[in-house]
């Protein structure tokens, strides 16, 4: 048995070593960009961490968010390390919450990986979508694996993620319900994609996030709007964007959205009840979009954002 | 019972490729191995960024870097050390659980915890980060938010 390298004479040494040891591997982006790997890199990134700086801004593309994320993945930081790190630079507990917040997310997801392993890859609840398991794709749409859908939010988020291995949250959540809501992929095929490009691909937080925005492990599918992305963004794409104003998939209220997208829910046919015309105008189109429901059945299916939109 | 420093070995794995883990920490001189998981590189078809990340946080580890079939090599390992006793540190993976079970069948295997988030030994309700948050919340700001509390209560 031949060792692998452990020392090179530059980085451009061990980055050809790589391509020339792993041939198979899927993409041809060996560099990772502003990410090294090590513990050097996570505790220069971790000296960087502002808690209060990363809740004012963390929401926001180009916010202060930690990027720490990969070397939690791979256990070069341990949760409870960063933690302290954290709080030993705060004068108030208060201004690391948001912060110890999202890494108790990390610890949270981690405990229910413990207790249902493989599991992770099944649905952990029925979707609230209203859509049977059919209407979803087996496999991720060409055009979004290769960034040309012609949207240049979820193109250029495609693009980050084969080229950089890295996502802001909400780019993730964009992406996700994305492909999940509007292009009816299962979300086990969005969450392999996420998994063989995010450094910090982790099953049990990648897998269960997907999970809630498809609805399988939360009460409600998430979705997003135009104002909204274009506000988190600071208008970064749709500025330049050939939709923009004009066919954006993603433009009009929660509702208009919900009502496009999800078929008339069973609920709401009981609460036609009154009407056996409309009733029967539903039954003959699974489909039809909700906006021929009640106003206060729109209401109820309305998403909300986890984290950020609060 | 413990083993001599000398007769045993560490497996790292690639959910703990710190240079203070608890494996390290305890076992400073003894020998280490990080297995590449061919079979895992295939299920996943990882990248190579993410092959080029992970290969650069095993560079900072005082290890040697092999690739195959994790169970196969560690053991093959342990026997090129002469040890008995294979230590590593925790995972919530089930291939985790696996490979170190392969493992086991050949040479004992002491699994190390690696320091909670928690600092709370009693049961926490996983059905919803809420449900959970309402116990954690009081453990998840360590020792400091036990000295607010203590502030508060004045």
């Amino acid at each position: 048995m031949t060792d692998m390298r452990h020392d090179f004479a530059d980085r451009l040494d061990f980055l050809d070593y790589v391509r020339d040891q792993f041939p198979d591997a899927t993409d041809p982006y060996a560099a990772t960009g502003a990410l090294r790997g090590g513990r050097d890199a996570a505790a220069a990134a971790l000296a960087m961490v502002d808690a209060p700086d990363y809740a004012r801004t963390r929401n926001f593309l180009g916010g202060a968010v930690t990027r720490l994320s990969p070397y939690l993945r791979h256990g070069v930081l341990s949760l409870a390390e960063v933690r302290d790190a954290v709080m030993r630079r705060v004068s108030h507990r208060e201004q690391a919450g948001k912060l110890v917040n999202e890494l108790a997310w990390h610890d949270y997801y981690q405990r229910l990986y413990a207790e249902i392993g493989d599991g992770i890859w099944q649905d952990r609840e029925e979707p609230k979508t209203n859509l049977a398991p059919r209407a979803y794709a087996d496999t991720l749409p060409n055009d979004v694996c290769d960034g040309t859908t012609g949207l240049v939010c979820m193109d250029s988020i495609s693009r980050d993620l084969r080229t950089g291995g890295y996502l802001h949250n909400h780019q993730r959540m964009w992406m996700a319900a994305y492909l999940v809501h509007w292009r009816r992929v299962k979300w086990q095929a969005g969450a392999r994609w996420f998994l063989q490009h995010l450094l910090d691909g982790d099953p049990a937080s990648n897998n269960l996030s997907w999970q809630w925005v498809a609805s399988t492990f939360a009460a409600k599918p998430y979705l997003f709007n135009r104002e909204s992305l274009e506000r988190f963004s600071h208008g970064t794409y749709c500025r330049v964007c050939p939709h923009y104003q004009r066919d954006c998939p993603f433009e009009g209220t929660y509702e208009d959205l919900a009502a496009r997208l999800f078929p008339v829910a069973e609920a709401m046919k009981a609460d036609d009840s009154t009407s056996r015309g409309d009733r029967r105008k539903i039954r003959t189109d699974a489909a039809l979009p909700a906006r021929a429901a009640k106003k206060d059945d729109r209401k109820k299916r309305r998403p909300r954002d986890r984290r950020y939109e609060e | 019972m413990t083993t001599p420093a000398d007769r045993t070995v560490i497996w790292v794995h690639g959910d703990c490729l710190n240079p203070h883990s608890p494996a390290f920490v305890r076992y400073p001189a003894a020998p280490a191995l990080f297995v590449w998981d061919d079979a895992l590189l295939a299920q996943y078809r990882l990248s190579l960024k993410r092959i080029t990340f992970i290969y650069e946080c095993v560079l900072q580890l005082p290890v040697v870097i092999r690739r195959g079939d994790v169970a196969t090599e560690v053991v093959r390992f342990a026997a090129e050390h002469d040890a008995p006793h294979v230590v590593t540190v925790e995972s919530p993976a089930p291939r985790f659980a696996t490979i170190r079970e392969e493992i086991d069948a050949h040479v004992r295997v002491e699994t190390l915890p690696l320091p909670p988030f928690l600092e709370y030994r009693g049961s926490l309700d996983l059905a919803r980060f809420s449900k959970y948050w309402r116990t954690a919340e009081r453990y998840a700001f360590g020792s400091t938010r036990a000295a607010d509390v203590a502030e508060d209560a004045e």
